[in-house]
């Protein structure tokens, strides 16, 4: 039976067996279901509030760019942006900057020092970001940098350093110590092994921290708007959009509108980081 | 193999990017930080941002002042529901805006008891704005102690809108006045599939709405008793009150589901003639579709038989906005001073209430002709009667459990004794 398949089949054409008919199915249903909430989110980008409630998932009637024109107006959202952009770029430095260093080192080292700073790094992950709220506000009000970017830059890579810093020693761990002690014959020093053996070798981990950082400072909310506050000419664009937002009555196709423009960086990063990462992923070299 | 980047080089990268991530920061510096003491910088905090009514006008009159006052800097910071933490956080840091433009709502009710900003009693009179604010704002606005909160800015008509074309195709001809004459229109209006009342019963619409009707067979005094107190079970009146909503609900006259609609569901299911009645805020009316005004009366909402009222109530508030000063603030006094006297000029009320369909708390012969609803809301006058918001009396720490046992009333099948545990339960709990 097989072989009667087989030979009805052209060579190198997957079949498409009647049996799989089922899982297909269920596959392009899953397909639908996970594409129908990003249509309704795209949709209603172009629709007034009365489109968007009575008939959610009619497409628009004009595909008009009145709805972002007024998002980017009213919210300030071109400042923002860039002081999101600031804030993260120089975040994800400082964090890479911190991260890389660390894992190397603990990443090489065998000793009970290693691992018990090892397993602090870790306990990073059990603080709730809400909890480090009032200690932070303080700390930002007596180092006078309360309501700047500066404090923002300096805060977030602390939080964060754990995952960072435990990805990337996972990746460096694969690296065989024979490559370091070739380095070293041909004269290479401590900085000289991490600069070209070990960063170029964990491109795919840097990657993933990148991407999960940048997701992760992008997208703050909570901190950015008690540390940086309401100013437009510092807020970030979490803190910009939701002004778009009325306790009398939400323009939600203004507000779906802003928030997809608050989501191009994140679609362009993305697009430029994915391949690393799921490369990262599919090696198995991510330890979560 | 030598490294390209030597430990020199390093540490000049090193101190090349700290410098760098130093640079935003420095450029942040003293914006906000700095400004609290500079006599020729003004910071407002409002929730006059985005899209929410009346924003535009005030970006519009702030250029303006800007214009008139150039040697002055004037920074204007927005923020939507969160307004109220960022500001107390901001205060704690002594980094507060000096004026700060939002509702006496929740925290805010107890801002100028805390020292979070000052009594306004003396500038009223020292900034010549008695005259200008309508008496019963500035009653409002004043707390127990007869501390003024903030001067009065913008008021509410908080009327019931009727979509006269939606109820004359269910065979309605009459505004419904009792509450007998609303469940037969409401039957009238569920046959040919149009929702009755449509109301945010998971939201502060739910909650004013269900406090309006609870109002009844309730005079002012006890009202205001009733929202300090909690005491649904002993205040006499307040049971009927919630065994007549519990009657309009079960005899269908709410929208399907109203009890976990919120406010944009229930504008939209007016604005698109889904439902052909809603307690609305003016602000909101102001953006009812001109197809759908053009159909639609104002009025009251409705009186049982042995109710304490003489005609159909409607809310009316002073306490949308009001103009707060913070410590800040008067340390740079003049400078507020002269703001505030220009918001109050007749030219800026005048463009409030035209331009921007908002009702104000100052004395002002404008009408809002340009949104005819809140024209209409503006000129009921005593053709209807007014209940007690009950914003100012309802402890802060009871308001978000107040609205949660709202939405237990909008349930189906929940009964007044139910209801009334709720209720109390969010005093008790809060």
């Amino acid at each position: 039976m097989a072989t009667t398949q087989l030979r009805k089949s052209a060579p190198g054409k997957p079949r498409f067996r009647k049996s799989w008919l089922p899982a297909h199915m269920l596959v392009w249903a899953y397909a639908v279901l996970l594409a129908i909430p990003l249509y309704y989110f795209l949709a209603s980008a172009f629709k007034s509030n009365e489109a968007i409630f009575s008939s959610p998932l009619s497409p628009p009637t004009s595909f008009g760019f009145g709805n972002f024109r007024t998002a980017f107006e009213s919210a300030g959202l071109g400042s923002a942006i860039v002081n999101s952009g600031l804030v993260t770029v120089f975040s994800l430095a400082l964090t890479l900057g911190l991260a890389i260093p660390a894992a190397f080192g603990l990443a090489r080292s065998r000793g009970r020092v290693a691992s018990l700073v090892e397993k602090v790094f870790s306990l990073g992950f059990l603080i709730p970001t809400f909890a480090a709220l009032f200690p932070t506000f303080l700390l930002s009000a007596v180092t006078g940098l309360f309501h700047t970017r500066l404090f923002m830059v300096l805060f977030l890579p602390a939080t964060a350093m754990p995952l960072s810093v435990v990805i990337l020693i996972q990746f460096m761990r694969t690296i065989p110590q024979e490559m370091e002690e070739a380095a070293r014959i041909d004269g290479a020093s401590t900085f000289g092994v991490l600069r070209h053996i070990y960063t170029p070798m964990c491109m795919p981990g840097i990657a993933t921290v990148l991407l999960l950082n940048f997701l992760t400072f992008w997208n703050e909310y909570l901190y950015s708007l008690i540390i940086i506050g309401p100013d437009p000419d510092l807020r970030t664009v979490q803190v910009a959009l939701p002004t778009l937002k009325s306790q009398i009555g939400t323009d939600y196709g203004v507000l779906t509108a802003g928030t997809i423009l608050t989501l191009v960086p994140v679609w362009i990063m993305y697009t430029l980081l994915q391949r690393r990462m799921q490369q990262a992923l599919v090696s198995g070299a991510v330890k979560m | 193999m030598r490294s390209m980047l030597n430990r020199r080089g390093f540490i000049s990268a090193g101190a090349a990017v700290a410098a760098g991530v130093a640079v935003p920061g420095l450029s942040g510096c003293g914006v906000l930080g700095g400004d609290e003491s500079d006599p020729d910088t003004l910071v407002l905090h409002s929730q006059l941002g985005g899209t929410a009514p009346g924003s535009a006008t005030f970006r519009a009159v702030l250029d303006t002042f800007r214009k008139e006052n150039p040697g002055l800097r004037v920074k204007s910071l927005v923020n939507g529901d969160e307004l109220g933490q960022v500001y107390e956080t901001s205060r704690l840091a002594h980094k507060e805006a000096d004026v700060v433009m939002v509702n006496l709502y929740d925290k805010t009710v107890s801002w100028t008891g805390l020292g979070a900003t000052v009594a306004m009693n003396g500038y009223l009179d020292d900034w010549g704005l008695r005259k200008r604010i309508l008496p019963a704002a500035l009653t409002e606005w004043t707390d127990e102690k007869g501390r003024l909160r903030a001067l009065p800015y913008i008021a509410s008509n908080w009327p019931v809108a009727f979509n006269r074309a939606a109820m004359h195709q269910a065979g309605v001809e009459e505004i419904p006045l009792t509450g007998d004459a609303l469940i037969a229109a409401a039957r009238k209006l569920r046959a040919k599939g149009t929702a009755p009342v449509t109301i945010g019963g998971n939201d502060w619409t739910g909650q004013k709405l269900l406090a309006q009707i609870i109002q009844s067979f309730l005079a002012a005094p006890q009202a205001k008793k009733l929202y300090s107190t909690g005491d649904f079970s002993g205040i006499k009146g307040a049971r009927e009150g919630i065994e007549y909503f519990v009657e309009l609900r079960d005899a269908g006259v709410f929208t399907d589901k109203a009890q976990g609609l919120t406010t944009d569901s229930m504008t939209t299911q007016f604005n698109t003639g889904a439902a052909a009645m809603e307690s609305a805020m003016s602000s909101a009316l102001a953006r009812v579709p001109d197809q759908v005004a053009a159909h639609t009366e104002v009025g009251g909402w409705p009186l049982p038989s042995g109710a304490v009222h003489p005609k159909p109530t409607i809310l009316r508030t002073f306490t949308v906005s009001g103009f707060w000063v913070s410590p800040n603030g008067t340390k740079k006094i003049e400078t507020v001073e002269k703001f505030v006297r220009f918001m109050y000029r007749p030219d800026v009320i005048a463009r409030f209430v035209s331009e921007g369909g908002r009702d104000m708390a100052v004395r002002t012969d404008t009408l809002s002709d340009g949104f005819p609803l809140v024209a209409k809301a503006q000129k009921l006058g005593d053709s209807v009667s007014q209940v007690v918001l009950p914003d100012l009396y309802v402890p802060p720490s009871a308001v978000q459990p107040m609205i949660q046992a709202t939405s237990t009333a909008f349930t189906p099948g929940t009964s007044a004794r139910r209801i009334i545990s709720a209720l109390e339960g969010a005093y008790r709990n809060a």
